[in-house]
């Protein structure tokens, strides 16, 4: 367990540890805990039982609850008027057994709640806990005076039964939260993770920071791989949603490329590490997640200041019920209706609301590659209302891709083959397209010899007719290759809108003109749509020429375009947004667009996904998974009401019952059942966020169709493309 | 006092149903090394913890029917008298449910089955286990108290005849009646070891069956029947049990 995580998140339930941190040694290991609750659950979990400590605590549960059922069943028997008559002369007697099972009982089940207080109080601070203390002294000083003065009624049942009800309670709290630590304790535990190395045909098993480059490493299925690498031996499948997003599982076999932190599923590998264990994709993720987790929200800091200021104002309000009510009834009476009050008002599920909600949509989002800076940023990405998206690299491949051929007359496969032959020596992004395109036709490219690169030109070679030429028109002119009206007005008309051109030329004459352009990634206008569908408003914000931006924009069907603008534009043009908008949202690749995302409420980027500790932006996801976004804005919206449902039920309910209390309505040992049951609804609805549907990239609307469309308007297919290209441009030329 | 006789004859037939379940922490409590004395006194701790929490039950039951349906002054009596509404109600409610439990002993309803083993089962289940290797003395006493509330038809059916019964007196009774009830075979297991053969384990579930059967259909001929006392009453008596 490394020191930070050892000083900020609990051990049990890995949420954050308010400033009421518990400290305990258990199996040797220092570990801290948010609440007592905790403490018990995590020794029952993980506590070697040989251990005197993580025994006795469920020794001191059981006791306690053995002696408190006694206390109550004698209890409900007086109330149910059994000794009743000639049977009341019994009472005293049971009286005095009553006070001899609740000492213990006090002893056993009160003593961590008071030790929590002195040790708060020590500190200068009040603890919730001091509620229960307080109202359970009360009841429990008052009845031993009654028994020794044989008075009429004595409260043991009440005293015992609040310290049972609340134990219980914080246990089965703790053990919700554990539940929902399930989720995160993989990506929290990755440097505490160890893997089965394999020297010399033994198998040694060492913590991930000691694997380095070229360790040969042992993976059984169902475990997760914990170094990128090299597959050996084995065949399986892997799912890799952590580091795509995707949750398909991928084939695996010798030779495969592993990725950390994808799951081996069925196989058993061998696999050779490239790198060190703790320059992974998979542990950067960890490392952020748990810094995630330890930032306090917002929202998370009003429940601590609630929760203060709730304490000392429960227990003046709980003086003035006695006070009150002692006016008019007899005393006991008066001090059961302050310890109802007490007891009911432990703000417990207010300080619940926030952090197990925003824990697990952080950890969920975490899995599927998506990295969030802290809860507070999942809370603005909640209420987010305009998207602004940088163009290049975000909404568009970034790559050319051929978008038309106007020639002299000549067949389009024969420019292919011609200008591939060629290009096919250069590392130029668009020559590089045209290769790709006759690839993808099946065209046999027509060799080039004696090939050179004219630098800011194009390249120049021999084939068995002369000279050929690719590159742009400054080229044509230094070859002295003659440019025909027509072609030299096509290749205007295309540079103007914002394409790329390639002028083709051979035997002194350029004979054709290739038109590239950047397109939009398949999943573009879908994701767009579905942003839509959610109420949300787009916009792009391009660096590019107006033309190519325009054109994106219409084919996601985004009207507000602004295009040509410098880092400085957009920054403004974010803060007009935000002036009539409220909460903006950036897009960008993270690399060219930094300080457009550090200036936008929520800074998005896609792809670069590196260490987001040194980014700028506060959401990042991972390469090509610009489809997520939607999923990622329905997590936020999910945890963020869901931390709102919480924070309102916790003080409506809090509310409400310390009214009933105050006026007398409720009874204390109902009042702590109603407390606990009140955390355990908090925590019940927090997991509801559990059952939030995954969000797979073939569940997109339309996402098939819209590629279709996508590709006709701006990305022929190729395969389907040709025939069509041929008949339009072909005829406009000639 | 037929009536707790039959509630005890119902929890001693049972308790062999118990053994499948519970009387694996019987076992594993096992013997004490300082002896037989200790060894008893082990498994009678592990049982009182069982039986408080099966007592505690009872009178929660009966003080909660108690609430549902005051009647100052009336005084229980199982299988006579004249009951009301709410009563009525509760004797239907209970009764149905008992019927229910014993057709699930018959393998004749599965619902119960997913009911009880889906709840809290696990997480009393690693709380039970870590409990069984202390060597404390008073381990086996919490064992007990925490077995007692493990999900369980038997304890089920019981607690709502216990509801039932409208008073926290006559609840406890037929809790502790019950409860008494799975000590011998609970204790045999601590003691003898497992040496019951699985053919005399299902015959005390039949019979334990039989048991909850009989009285279901007795609680709900309270509920249902206008002289339902005097009818059950005959058909009780005229029970083998």
């Amino acid at each position: 367990m490394t020191a930070a995580s050892g000083e900020s998140l609990c051990s049990h339930c890995l949420l954050p540890i308010g400033r009421r941190a518990l400290e305990q040694t258990v199996n040797g290991e220092r570990c801290t805990f948010c609440c007592y609750g905790c403490s018990i659950a995590f020794q029952v979990r993980h506590g070697k039982t040989e251990e005197w400590e993580a025994a006795w605590l469920l020794i001191r549960l059981g006791v306690g609850g053995f002696l408190s059922m006694n206390i109550m069943l004698f209890s409900l028997l007086i109330y149910g008027g059994v000794f009743t008559g000639a049977d009341a002369r019994l009472l005293p007697y049971i009286d005095i057994l009553l006070l001899a099972l609740a000492t213990p009982a006090v002893v056993v089940l009160g003593g961590p709640f008071l030790r929590e207080t002195l040790a708060e109080g020590a500190n200068g601070r009040l603890a919730p806990s001091a509620l229960i203390v307080l109202g359970v002294g009360a009841a429990y000083a008052y009845s031993t005076i009654a028994v020794i003065e044989k008075d009429a009624q004595v409260y043991f049942d009440t005293a015992t039964m609040v310290l049972m009800l609340f134990t219980v309670g914080r246990y089965l709290e703790a053990a919700g939260r554990a539940r929902a630590a399930r989720d995160l304790e993989p990506l929290l535990a990755a440097d505490r993770e160890h893997v089965v190395v394999v020297e010399d045909g033994f198998e040694t098993s060492r913590p991930m920071r000691e694997i380095e480059a070229g360790m040969t490493v042992r993976v059984r299925p169902g475990e997760r791989i914990a170094v990128d690498g090299v597959i050996i031996e084995g065949v399986s499948h892997a799912d890799e949603a952590v580091i795509t997003g995707e949750s398909q599982p991928v084939e695996k076999g010798p030779g495969s490329a592993v990725i950390a932190g994808s799951i081996n599923l069925e196989g058993l590998l061998l696999i050779r590490s490239s790198g060190s264990g703790t320059d992974t994709r998979w542990a950067q993720i960890c490392r952020s997640v748990r810094e995630a987790l330890m930032h306090r929200s917002p929202i998370l800091r009003l429940a601590d200041r609630a929760v203060a200021a709730a304490v000392p104002g429960v227990s003046i309000l709980a003086a003035l019920t006695v006070a009150y009510w002692a006016q008019w009834l007899p005393l006991d009476r008066a001090m059961l209706m302050g310890v109802a009050v007490l007891v009911v008002a432990c703000p417990c599920a207010v300080g619940l609301a926030a952090p197990l909600a925003t824990s697990l949509g952080i950890g969920r989002l975490a899995r599927h590659g998506c990295l969030v800076r802290d809860a507070g940023t999942l809370e603005e990405l909640a209420r987010v209302r305009l998207l602004a998206f940088d163009k290049t690299g975000t909404l568009t491949l970034g790559k050319a891709r051929i978008v038309a051929i106007e020639s002299d007359g000549i067949a389009t496969t024969e420019v292919l083959a011609i200008a591939a032959g060629l290009e096919r020596h250069s590392e130029h992004g668009l020559g590089r397209a045209v290769v790709r395109a006759a690839a993808d036709l099946g065209i046999e490219t027509i060799a080039a010899r004696e090939v050179r690169v004219v630098p800011g030109r194009g390249i120049v070679g021999q084939f068995d007719r002369g000279l050929v030429a690719a590159g742009n028109v400054a080229l044509m002119r230094d070859l002295s290759f003659e440019v025909a009206p027509a072609l030299a007005e096509c290749g205007h008309r295309a540079g103007a809108i914002g394409y790329s051109v390639i002028y083709v030329g051979w035997t002194g004459q350029a004979r054709a003109v290739i038109s590239l352009d950047d397109v939009p990634i398949p999943e573009a206008r879908a994701t767009i749509e579905s942003l839509r569908a959610r109420g949300l408003r787009m916009a792009v914000l391009s660096g590019d020429l107006g033309p190519a931006a325009q054109r994106v924009g219409a084919a996601l069907r985004i009207d507000d375009v602004r295009a040509g603008l410098t880092p400085e534009d957009k920054r403004a043009a974010l803060e007009r947004h935000r002036r009539s908008r409220d909460v903006v949202a950036m897009v960008g690749d993270g690399l060219n667009d930094g300080p457009v995302l550090a200036e936008a409420d929520v800074g998005i980027a896609v792809g670069t996904a590196t260490d987001l500790a040194r980014e700028t932006a506060s959401v990042v996801l991972p390469v090509g998974g610009l489809w997520l976004l939607p999923w990622i804005i329905d997590v936020a919206r999910a945890v963020h009401s869901t931390v709102r449902t919480n924070l309102l039920w916790a003080f409506g309910y809090n509310l409400v019952a310390l009214t009933l209390a105050a006026l007398g309505m409720l009874q204390p040992i109902i009042a702590a059942a109603v407390m606990a049951g009140s955390s355990i609804l908090v925590i019940l609805n927090s997991l509801r966020l559990e059952r939030l549907p995954d969000f797979v990239a073939s569940q997109l609307p339309e996402r098939s169709l819209e590629t279709e469309t996508a590709r006709s308007t701006l990305a022929p297919d190729p395969k389907e493309w040709v025939p069509d290209f041929q008949k339009d441009h072909a005829q406009t030329i000639s | 006092m037929t009536y707790y006789f039959v509630v005890f004859a119902a929890g001693f037939a049972g308790s062999f149903h118990c053994i499948g379940m519970c009387g694996g922490f019987a076992c594993a409590l096992g013997h004490d090394q300082r002896g037989t004395s200790a060894t008893v006194l082990r498994h009678l701790l592990y049982n009182s913890g069982r039986l408080t929490t099966y007592c505690f039950l009872g009178v929660l039951a009966g003080a909660l029917g108690q609430a549902i349906c005051t009647r100052e002054g009336a005084t229980f009596t199982p299988l006579n008298g004249s009951l009301d509404a709410a009563e009525r109600f509760l004797a239907i409610v209970a009764g149905l449910l008992m019927i229910g439990m014993a057709l699930q002993f018959f393998g004749l309803l599965r619902t119960f089955q997913r009911l009880t083993v889906g709840f809290g089962s696990s997480t009393f289940a690693v709380a039970l286990r870590s409990l069984l290797t202390t060597g404390h003395p008073a381990a086996p006493l919490a064992l007990g108290v925490f077995n007692g509330f493990l999900p369980c038809p038997l304890v089920y059916a019981f607690a709502a005849e216990a509801a039932s019964t409208f008073q926290a007196l006559p609840g406890l009774l037929t809790m502790a009646s019950f409860g008494l009830g799975t000590f011998p075979a609970m204790l045999m297991m601590g003691g003898v070891g497992r040496a019951l053969a699985p053919v005399w384990r299902q015959r005390g579930v039949w019979l334990a069956g039989s048991c909850i059967l009989v009285l279901g259909i007795v609680t709900l001929g309270r509920g249902l029947l206008p002289l339902g006392a005097h009818v059950s009453h005959g058909l009780l008596a005229g029970y083998p049990a």
